[in-house]
């Protein structure tokens, strides 16, 4: 480390006491995914087996979406929870418009936004057999979310709360209730009937990309969109 | 259909599935909030009295999401331990959402504030109803990959709600909190990375016949028991503890220390004592006790240094922690010594009192307007029921008979006096007598009414203040009466424990 800025603080013992320990632990660590041999893949099969039945070809998305999809739709809910905790934290910031937005940055938004999206939606559906799926698409839909709000595009303040909820409610809900009716009609929470696994997924996938999407966006805003914040501009 | 019959395995996901479409619907809409948090609190409730009943029926069940088989799928399961953790939470969550109600509904009639507690309370409700479906999801997992996702769930729901109050210390303590969990949760991962690596399952049976005695397997336990050891706090891991448990909101409180660092310490016990059994040494068991040891001992010490009312109660669940992992060293002896049932018994007790006290401390902070110790003179004369719970509680926390902790005390001391490890014993007696010197360090005030004191008579709200932390303290002081009941269904649960408790109860 540099000693040379005055400002820049050196470290103290205990510091390089923990550095030292840190530095030791990943030694071992190395030393021993080194020195241990990795087991036969077991999973690698049983998926490869398995995926006639489960509806998609990608054998990443059978996992996430069939084989593994409780784990997926409590994912879900994580996403969700972390945009719960930003708006039971704080209020979105969003500073009074100065000047206009420069026409060369409007121009590039309006032309990205509609491409990002239908990159978004062809991403979900290739998530059936290729790369792809509702968190890669999701996350495409969150950039275009974060690049209109750093252009401050005056039409997002005016959005109302309800839809905002309901659109990050949307995927997480629609994902509960399809594993629900299956468990009506099959017995197994999320055991899809018999060949309705492709369409469903698709379902599951393009809500939960929204739902996704929306929430990355919300949290780049950082904060609840307050009625008084977003309706009248406080100073 | 066959899904409602009552053999079915699939009731098994209601106590996941429904709490979570209850926090979804409490975050959509914005009233009748605690009317859909009650409802899904009493299903929670009706459910788990269900699975119960199949357990005492038809012994432990499985059931497999989606319908795949491990190892492709995830398995859900039922058995003693698991259910007894589940109705825990359940009576322990229900009394927690009628207390919230009664404290946000006192708080919003204080007309200066109203705004802030209204929205405190508005996103109580979707956060509560998330956590509490990952603490079911982390009682029924039987994967521990998925046994990281309810962690998560819970780690994140857990910070949020004790960054709720909004104070600078509150939020303070609660940032440490989430990089506290978050740490817990990544070394947890980095575990599963090598347990991945070395045997390629993740479901915790194939894990249990699978499990040799490499190094791949030793490190892999080691880096999940440091995460969940971080998430139960035990000491030297506590130092998050106190400050996000004594800042929070009281009902918030109660849930992190009577539940929350419940869930951590059930999957480590899980680990220790079950899917890795053979790669334990006693050594480790030891090393575990001994900081059990310190924890029961440090803890009850700062209890005692405290000057607040609630940080006071926050250190004694670090102290209350550490009789949990007493019971470990008890466990690697020869004669069958029950562990699950002495653990799990210490578990419900301290559940149930921290969290009639931890309310108590709440409403005796609304009702004065600061919970300092040593003003505190005169409650009882209104509020006579909080203090009744207060003192309730506390005589679970000390173990006095025929408390739930008296019994759970009295089985760590005979299994210690049985295997001739008497040490043990000296450390429960003492931290006992700890124990005693915190809780009628306050009691002494609460229940004195000095001369002149102004009666006040008692607020239409307090009623649902009250009366919940009353019942759960009763529950705590009456498990040790009912003492057969949990170990019966512990008993039956577990096919290796079968044997639990042949000798009768004290």
């Amino acid at each position: 480390m540099s000693r040379t800025g005055k400002n820049h603080k050196r470290l103290d013992g205990f510091q390089r006491l923990l550095l030292l320990f840190v530095i030791c632990m990943v030694v071992l660590l190395g030393y021993i995914i080194w020195s241990t041999p990795g087991s036969k893949p077991v999973l690698t099969g049983a998926v490869a087996q398995m995926q006639e039945y489960s509806g998609v070809e990608s054998p990443v998305t059978a996992v996430l979406l069939n084989f593994r999809g409780y784990d997926t739709l409590l994912e879900v809910m994580v996403l969700l929870l972390a945009v719960i905790g930003t708006w039971s934290l704080t209020e979105a910031f969003f500073p009074v418009q100065r000047s206009e937005i420069s026409p060369v940055q409007m121009g590039a938004v309006r032309l990205l936004a509609p491409v990002m999206c239908l990159v978004a939606a062809y991403l979900v559906w290739q998530g059936s057999h290729l790369a792809g799926g509702a968190f890669q698409g999701g996350a495409i839909l969150g950039a275009a979310g974060v690049l209109m709000l750093v252009t401050e595009l005056p039409a997002l303040r005016t959005i109302p709360v309800l839809p905002l909820r309901i659109g990050l409610v949307f995927g997480p809900l629609f994902f509960a209730g399809i594993a629900l009716i299956c468990l009506l009609f099959t017995g197994d929470l999320l055991g899809y009937p018999k060949g309705a696994g492709g369409w469903l997924i698709l379902l599951i996938e393009t809500a939960c990309a929204i739902s996704i999407g929306l929430t990355l966006a919300l949290l780049f805003a950082g904060g609840r969109p307050d009625k008084e914040f977003i309706w009248k501009n406080n100073p | 259909m066959t899904v409602f019959q009552f053999s079915s395995p699939a009731w098994m996901v209601c106590p996941v599935i429904l709490p979570l479409i209850a926090g979804l619907f409490c975050f959509l809409f914005s009233h009748r909030t605690f009317a859909i948090a009650l409802a899904a609190a009493l299903a929670n409730l009706l459910v788990v009295c269900l699975l119960t009943g199949q357990l005492l029926v038809f012994g432990p069940m499985r059931c497999h999401m989606g319908g795949w088989q491990p190892p492709l799928g995830i398995t859900l399961r039922t058995d003693g331990p698991a259910l007894l953790m589940l109705l825990m939470t359940a009576v322990t969550g229900l009394a927690i959402t009628l207390y919230a109600k009664g404290y946000f509904s006192y708080r919003i009639s204080d007309p200066r504030r109203a705004g802030r507690h209204q929205r405190q309370q508005r996103y109580f409700w979707p956060l509560w109803m998330l956590l509490l479906a990952g603490l079911n999801g982390l009682f029924l997992s039987n994967d521990v990959f998925n046994v990281y996702v309810t962690l998560e769930l819970i780690g994140i729901s857990a910070a949020s709600l004790a960054a709720l109050s909004g104070k600078p210390a509150s939020l303070l303590a609660s940032f440490r909190y989430l990089l506290v969990s978050l740490l817990g949760s990544l070394t947890y991962l980095l575990g599963i990375v090598f347990l991945y690596r070395s045997n390629g399952v993740l479901d915790l049976d194939l894990l249990q016949n699978l499990a040799a005695n490499g190094l791949g397997i030793r490190t892999a336990l080691a880096l999940m028991s440091v995460g969940l050891l971080l998430k139960t706090a035990l000491f030297p891991l506590h130092f998050w503890l106190p400050p996000a448990h004594a800042n929070a909101l009281a009902p918030v409180s109660a849930i992190l220390s009577a539940l929350v660092v419940k869930g951590s310490f059930y999957m480590l016990f899980r680990f220790w004592f079950e899917t890795f059994q053979s790669t334990i040494t006693l050594p480790a068991l030891n090393f575990m006790g001994f900081l059990g040891a310190v924890a029961v001992l440090w803890g009850a010490v700062q209890a005692i240094r405290q000057h607040r009312l609630k940080l006071m109660v926050a250190y004694s669940t670090v102290s209350q922690l550490g009789y949990l992992f007493i019971a470990f060293p008890l466990a690697g002896v020869d004669g069958g010594i029950p562990v699950w049932s002495i653990v799990i018994f210490m578990a419900l007790a301290h559940a149930c009192a921290k969290s009639a006290m931890f309310m108590a401390a709440g409403t005796v902070f609304l009702h004065l307007g600061h919970d300092r110790i040593k003003d505190l003179s005169g409650v009882r004369a209104s509020l006579p029921i909080t203090v009744f719970a207060y003192g309730i509680a506390g005589v679970s926390l000390m173990g006095l008979p025929p408390s739930g902790g008296f019994v759970g005390k009295w089985l760590l001391l005979t299994a210690s006096l049985g295997s001739s490890q008497w040490w043990w014993a000296l450390v429960v007696i003492t931290g006992s007598l700890l124990a005693s010197i915190y809780v009628f360090r306050v009691m002494s005030r609460l229940f004195v009414i000095p001369e002149g004191f102004p009666l006040k008579k008692s607020e239409p709200h307090f009623r649902l203040l009250e009366w919940p932390a009353m019942v759960l303290a009763l529950i705590s002081l009456f498990l040790g009466l009912a003492a057969s009941w949990p170990l019966y269904i512990l008993a039956h649960g577990t096919t290796t424990l079968a044997k639990v408790f042949a000798g009768g109860l004290p």
